[in-house]
This record gives C-alpha cells, sequence and structure tokens, in this order.
C-alpha cells in the first residue's frame, strides 16, 4: 500500500514539475501591463536613462538579465511589494524609479503640494487685502461691474461703424 | 585658417568688452557719439560671430580632423547635412551657436526701427553685451572650439546616431532661439528699473520678445518630443529627464509672466512679480545649461562631464544677486502702484491661480529635478527621481492649470456676478458633464482620463462660445458676414485671439497625453516568417527578414503589411540600425497614424532562421498631439504678427535722456 502511495505521489510531482516546465518555456510577454507595473519600478543603470521596462533587451545586456530574474520571481508568485523591497535591499533605493513614500524621501512627494497650498492662501490674503481695499474706496455701480468684454466689442464695433461712415 | 578661426573668437571677446566698456561710459557721460561707437562694435562682433559659426561650418564640411572638434563629432562618410549640425552636437560648437543667437537678438534691438531714440537702447545693449562678454570668455578660454590635435587622425569618432534626425537638426536649434531669447525681456526689465522707468512701455516690448522666446522654447520641446518618439524606439515622447525639465521650467515661468503681464497692462499691478517672473525665466535657462554642462546629474542630454556647468553656476548668481539688488533699489517705485481688486471672483483672480499653478508646476519640477542632490547631501543617500514622480505631481497641477485655462476667458474682468457666472457657465458645465457621463457610458472609466477629457470639453465650448458672441456683437452692428466678422475680430485683437489659438493647441496636446498614457496597449512578441502578430483590431503581418548597407551602416529590416479589422492598411518597415563607427544599434520604427491612435512597431531581435522579436505598440490620440503643437505655433504667431504694429508697438513715454 505505502510503495502504492510513493509511487502515485511521485506520479503526482512528475506532471506538477512538468506543469511548471510547460509555464516557463511558454514566451513571456515582456510588454504586459502585469510585468510592466513589477519593471517600471526599476530604473536601468546603463545610462539608458530608462526604467527596466522600456529599457531595450536588444542594446542593454544588463536589462536581459533583470528582466528574467523578475519574470522568475513573478513566476514564484511574488508580489510587486516583495520584488520591490528585494531590490531595494540589494541596490538601496537608488534602483527605484521615484522616492520612496516614507522617511526623508516623503519629502520629495509632499514639498511641492505643501508650497502650493501655502502661495495659495497667501495668494487668497492678496486677493482679499485688495478687494477690501477697493471697498473701502469706492463703490463700483452694478451696472459697470456687469460690464464684459462682449460689450467692449459690441462698442468697438459701434465706433468702427461711426468712422466708416463719416471718414 | 586656424589662426583667422582662433581670432574671430578673441577679436570679438575685445570688441565685446570694448562696446560693453564704452556704452557704459557713453551712459554715465552721457555722450551719444560713445553710444554709437559701441552699437558699431555690436555689429563688429556679430561679423565675429558669424565668421566664427563659418569656419567651423567649413571645417566640419570639409572634414578637417586635424581640429579636436571635428574629430569628436563628425566622420567623412557622414552625410553633409549631419556634419554641418554637428557644429551644435557638442559643447563649444552649441556654445558658439549660443553666443551667435545672442549676438543677432542684440543687434535687432540695438537697430530695431522701434526702438530708434529710445534711451533704454544702450542700457538693453550693455546688460546683453555682458552676457556676449561672458559667453566670448568661455569660449577663448574654457570651451574653444578650434584646438587642433597634435596627430592627425585618419578618421573622426562619427556623430552620435541619434542625432542623425531631421528633428535634431531643429531642435537645439529652436531651443537655443528660446533660451537665448528669453535674455532679452530680463535686459528689457533692467534697463527700465535702472532708467527708474516703471511705465508699461517696456513690459509691452518685453511681452513681445517674450513670446517669440516662448514660441522657440516649445518649438524645441515640441521637435525634441517628436524626436524621442520616432528615434529612441521607446514609443514616449517626454522623459522628465532633467535636461527636458530644465526647459520645460522657463517655458512655464513665461508662460505665467504672458498672463500676469495683463493685469499689469490694465490695473498697473503686480510689477515686482512681473519683473521676478522675469528673472527667475532668465535664470532658469543659466540652471539648465549649469546642469546639461556640470554632470551634476545623470541625463541622457548631458554634454561630456565638464567644469563649464561651474562657470554658468557663478555667472547664474551674478546675474541674479544683480538683477536682484536692482529691483530692490527701485522697491519703493514700484511699490508705489500696488493696486486693489473689485471682488473675488474676476478676470484677475484668476490670473493670479493661473500663475500660482504655473509656478506651482515648475517648482515641483525643480524640486524633482534636484532632489537627488538634497537626498544625497541630507542623508549621504542617492535617490532617482523619474517618469512616476514627475507624472503623478504634474498631473493634479496641470490638470487643475487647464480649469483655469476652461473657466477664465468666460469670466470678466472687474468683477463677475452670480447672475455673469451663471449667465456664462451654466451651458458649458452642463455640457461638459454630459459629455464626461456619455464618456463613461462608451467605456472610458478611468477617473484621471474622464476628469481630464471633462476639462478639455469645457475649455472647447468656453473657448468656442468667445469667438461666437464675439462675432455676434460685431455682425449686431456691422451686418458683416460671419467669416469676414470673424476675421476681422480675431486681427483687431491679435493677442487676445491668437491667446485662444495657443489655449486650443494646448488642450489638443493635452487630449494626446491623456490618451496616449492611459489607453496604450503593447506586446512583445517573437514570431515565425510568415506569421502574424495580433492586437486589439489590427492584424501585422511578418513577411520578411533583410539586411542591406547604407555607407558604413548596416540595416537589418522585416516587411510588415497591417490589417485593421481584415482590412488592409498599408506596410511598414521596422529597422534596426547598426553603425560602423557606433557601439549602439539604434531603432528605426514602423509607424501608421491616425487621428484616432498610433501604430508603433519596434524590430526588437532577430535569428538567423527569420525568426524575430517585435514590439508592437497601439499608442491613442498622438496626432493630436503634434496637431495641437501646430496650433500653438499659429496661434503665438497670430499674436506677434505685427500688421500695421497698431495692437503691437506702444509708443514710449519713459524718462528722457540725452543717448539712445
Amino acid at each position: 500500500m505505502k510503495r502504492k502511495i510513493y509511487i502515485g505521489l511521485l506520479l503526482i510531482a512528475f506532471i506538477f514539475q512538468a506543469s511548471i516546465i510547460q509555464v516557463q518555456a511558454k514566451e513571456f510577454d515582456y510588454k504586459s501591463k502585469e510585468f510592466e507595473a513589477v519593471a517600471s519600478q526599476f530604473m536601468c543603470t546603463c545610462g539608458c536613462g530608462q526604467d527596466h521596462f522600456e529599457c531595450d533587451p536588444k542594446t542593454c545586456n544588463l536589462t536581459v538579465g533583470f528582466k528574467e530574474d523578475i519574470v522568475e520571481m513573478m513566476n514564484k508568485g511574488w508580489n510587486k511589494e516583495k520584488i520591490r523591497e528585494y531590490y531595494v535591499n540589494i541596490y538601496g533605493e537608488e534602483i527605484l524609479t521615484a522616492p520612496e513614500k516614507s522617511g526623508f524621501s516623503l519629502v520629495a512627494w509632499v514639498m511641492p503640494f505643501v508650497v502650493l497650498i501655502l502661495a495659495g492662501v497667501a495668494i487668497f490674503f492678496i486677493i482679499r487685502k485688495w478687494v477690501k481695499k477697493k471697498e473701502t474706496e469706492v463703490q463700483t455701480p452694478d451696472n459697470e461691474s456687469d460690464k464684459d468684454e462682449v460689450e467692449d466689442e459690441i462698442l468697438s464695433s459701434m465706433i468702427e461703424e461711426e468712422r466708416k461712415k463719416y471718414l | 585658417m586656424y589662426l583667422f578661426a582662433n581670432a574671430t573668437i578673441y577679436v570679438g571677446l575685445a570688441l565685446a568688452i570694448y562696446s560693453l566698456l564704452i556704452i557704459t561710459l557713453g551712459i554715465s557721460t552721457k555722450n551719444q557719439k560713445l553710444i554709437n561707437s559701441g552699437k558699431g562694435g555690436v555689429i563688429a562682433i556679430l561679423v565675429c560671430a558669424s565668421m566664427a559659426m563659418l569656419s567651423l561650418f567649413y571645417l566640419l564640411a570639409t572634414s578637417q580632423f586635424q581640429y579636436e572638434y571635428v574629430t569628436d563629432y563628425t566622420s567623412s562618410e557622414l552625410p553633409i547635412i549631419y556634419k554641418l549640425t554637428a557644429l551644435w552636437a557638442g559643447n563649444s560648437g552649441s556654445l558658439l551657436l549660443w553666443t551667435f543667437f545672442l549676438v543677432l537678438y542684440t543687434v535687432m534691438i540695438a537697430f530695431s526701427r522701434k526702438m530708434r531714440g529710445n534711451p533704454m537702447v544702450p542700457y538693453i545693449s550693455a546688460i546683453l553685451l555682458g552676457n556676449i562678454v561672458f559667453f566670448f570668455l568661455i569660449l577663448g578660454f574654457v570651451a574653444k572650439p578650434f584646438v587642433l590635435l597634435d596627430q592627425v587622425p585618419i578618421e573622426g569618432h562619427g556623430l552620435n546616431p541619434m542625432l542623425q534626425n531631421p528633428g535634431m537638426i531643429i531642435h537645439p536649434v529652436t531651443l537655443y532661439l528660446g533660451y537665448v531669447g528669453l535674455a532679452i525681456p530680463f535686459a528689457f526689465a533692467m534697463a527700465a528699473l535702472i532708467l527708474k522707468n516703471v511705465d508699461d512701455f517696456w513690459i509691452k516690448m518685453t511681452r513681445r520678445w517674450t513670446i517669440i522666446a516662448w514660441l522657440f522654447l516649445s518649438l524645441g520641446n515640441i521637435f525634441g518630443g517628436q524626436w524621442a518618439y520616432v528615434e529612441l524606439g521607446w514609443g514616449g515622447y517626454w522623459a522628465w529627464d532633467p535636461v527636458e525639465n530644465a526647459s520645460f521650467m522657463p517655458w512655464l515661468t513665461a508662460t505665467a509672466f504672458l498672463h500676469s503681464v495683463m493685469i499689469q497692462e490694465r490695473k498697473n499691478m503686480l510689477k515686482i512679480w512681473n519683473i521676478s517672473l522675469i528673472i527667475t525665466s532668465y535664470a532658469l535657462t543659466l540652471f539648465g545649461t549649469f546642469l546639461v554642462r556640470s554632470g551634476v546629474l545623470t541625463s541622457v542630454h548631458a554634454f561630456a562631464n565638464s567644469n563649464l556647468g561651474l562657470y554658468f553656476l557663478i555667472f547664474m548668481g551674478v546675474a541674479v544677486i544683480g538683477a536682484l539688488y536692482v529691483l530692490m533699489s527701485r522697491y519703493s517705485l514700484l511699490k508705489r502702484s500696488a493696486g486693489e481688486f473689485n471682488s473675488y471672483i474676476s478676470k484677475e483672480s484668476s490670473f493670479l491661480i493661473n500663475n500660482l499653478l504655473l509656478v506651482g508646476a515648475a517648482f515641483g519640477v525643480f524640486w524633482g529635478t534636484v532632489f537627488p542632490l538634497v537626498s544625497e547631501a541630507v542623508r549621504g543617500t542617492k535617490v532617482t527621481v523619474g517618469m512616476p514622480f514627475f507624472n503623478t505631481v504634474q498631473a493634479p497641477i496641470l490638470l487643475s492649470m487647464m480649469f483655469v485655462m476652461a473657466v477664465c476667458p468666460l469670466l470678466a474682468w472687474q468683477r463677475s456676478s452670480l447672475k455673469n457666472l451663471k449667465k456664462n457657465f451654466l451651458i458649458p458645465a452642463i455640457l461638459a458633464v454630459v459629455a464626461m457621463a456619455l464618456m463613461v457610458v462608451l467605456g472610458i472609466q478611468k477617473a484621471w482620463a474622464v476628469i481630464g477629457f471633462g476639462v478639455i470639453v469645457l475649455l472647447f465650448i468656453t473657448h468656442f462660445l468667445e469667438f461666437y458672441r464675439g462675432v455676434k456683437a460685431r455682425r449686431k452692428m456691422t451686418n458683416e458676414k460671419v467669416y469676414l466678422s470673424l476675421y476681422r475680430l480675431m486681427t483687431k485683437n491679435r493677442r487676445r485671439y491668437g491667446g485662444y489659438i495657443v489655449h486650443i493647441g494646448i488642450a489638443f496636446i493635452a487630449m494626446g497625453i491623456i490618451g496616449s498614457q492611459n489607453y496604450d496597449v503593447q506586446t512583445m512578441k517573437t514570431v515565425n516568417l510568415g506569421d502574424s502578430i495580433e492586437l486589439k483590431d489590427y492584424r501585422i503581418n511578418y513577411e520578411r527578414l533583410d539586411q542591406k548597407r547604407e555607407g558604413i551602416n548596416d540595416i537589418v529590416y522585416a516587411e510588415m503589411t497591417v490589417f485593421k479589422n481584415g482590412k488592409r492598411i498599408g506596410s511598414i518597415m521596422p529597422e534596426k540600425v547598426f553603425y560602423g563607427n557606433w557601439d549602439q544599434p539604434s531603432s528605426e520604427v514602423g509607424l501608421i497614424s491616425s487621428l484616432k491612435e498610433d501604430l508603433y512597431v519596434v524590430l526588437s531581435d532577430w535569428e538567423d532562421d527569420g525568426k524575430a522579436t517585435f514590439i508592437v505598440k497601439i499608442n491613442p490620440m498622438i496626432t493630436w498631439l503634434w496637431i495641437g503643437s501646430f496650433m500653438i505655433v499659429i496661434g503665438s504667431l497670430f499674436a506677434v504678427w505685427n500688421g500695421k504694429y497698431q495692437n503691437i508697438t506702444p509708443r514710449y513715454t519713459g524718462v528722457r535722456k540725452e543717448v539712445s
């Protein structure tokens, strides 16, 4: 009985292994969305200035091995974050195409918006100051405030019409 | 030839120093003769710079490899056009081109018909001459274009194949015209401040020059993007590379200036802000040059590392400190006219928001560009700041910018009442929301894309209404035919309607960016001869793989027939080019463009039995990017086109001086 179980297990292992080989032998699409999600996180260091998703394997030997390694990890079931962690541990944060969103690198992400918000608040107060200054000086009649550029346009057309008549 | 060529540089330097000194002396002693002598000097400098350019062209065209520059950037089999364009392939040659443009602009200002008798001219000339002296010093002592080699090589190193493309002939020239062009508004602003001339004459003249510089800067970036798209084989057009960022930043600040200057014209406000924008734009052009030439940041565009960047950094420092000193010394004069707003919601306010977003976007780009240096300085860790960062940070800012652009034309100057807002915005807003709902129903379901396209629809409607209402108002009074009325409306308000054309162009570009970023599909397949690749509606039959020789280059190419929905739409021939004097091969993509999408095929790899690997991409709406770019050019030209000058050239009413 035991022998039969061993043979059965061996048979299952053999079938399973064959399926793995089949999966690996199948051509992998290096331009698929799932590969892009993982590979575009990493900067190629060959000097091309591109990430490992974009870098052309024909012109860069570095990316050939890198791409194969990523596929191997994906086949092992590693997700995007785990693969990212693996490479950051080896090469440091520099391998990433964008800084981490934690620690000091978070400053990179936050700073532009902080500056924008602060400047926005400053502009609001400046406009408020200017509006108040105007209000204290003189009340603008309502009819004038509604005047828009189309009315300017009409006026200039009229002037031109008159000019044509008399000149 | 060696003596002559070098003489053009050193005589040019001597003349530049002479002209600068004599004009400065002329200004301080109010002696017109000295000023005229200086102006004559400027003409002589132009002759020197032209001779230097012609000398280098001649040496490059005739493959005189005894010259280091010719050896470094050309080879004898190179087509003549690329031999000539190698002039701006290297450090010293490109700086010579820069100097030539700077001198050319200076002559145009010094002898401008419109500036005749204007006391600002000597000041502007002196400031530009300061720049010219710096560039001649660099050409004479740091990056010398005419250096002889000890041994004459039989052959040159050749031109980087990436630069052997029509896009690369024009891209650097337009970019330099833009960069150099921004020195003119800077010189105008400084001259006006020194003269205590705070009327709006200078700002109108400056605006005109800024539009010209802005147009060239736009063209430079567009040609660069187009080149990257067809030549680099990655299917993109903008990589947020530090050098691309360096040209985008002054573009953003110059755009901000072109808008805020309208508030100064109308309300005599924001003078300090506008001058600051001019100074910033000019400083950013020097900062860009520092980035390209110093090697502090890794970039595909960078020239060989040299200490040249340091000189630019010092020059930038001197220029900015000098400019700030002049600005501060005139602060009370400028502050005197601080203005007032009628309402929170008005065209003026929207221009301030526009400036906030544009300068904020420029800051975002700057911050991302220098963050690797900041990170290294603070924690000793290098980081890379690439596309994902810039796309994430810039997308919301630039989308908000598009929204402001859509809303602004319908806001009234002075004050927009609730009634006014309702009248102007109800229908466009409803139509934009309906369009967004329709997009969702039709399958466009990515949030950014729907919002982006919605804003673009709003922009188109508000801009259409601007034209419609203008024509309607004219016709009501003049009974003209529609087209005549439209023509007259536009030609009588060139700046305004030119600006709207540019807005529509930007909207088209945004369409191209949103479409291609969100809905591109691609695959990489290895196929046998006779097999086909299928992607979406396309079937691409791989029919032949062959090799040919062009000069010293070997070209491997594939012949492919393309079918869409079963119908043949054409054939393509993606290539891989192996250069005789360059290690890296390059890709020539196979491309079929339509208004809807581009089919983009790259030959990636092949084997002896004919089996080949292809990258096939479908990039939606790319053509709109180029159409939008074309409209930007048309709009800018329309805005600055002179006609009878009635809209453009203002009369000088500033302070009078004895010399001009």
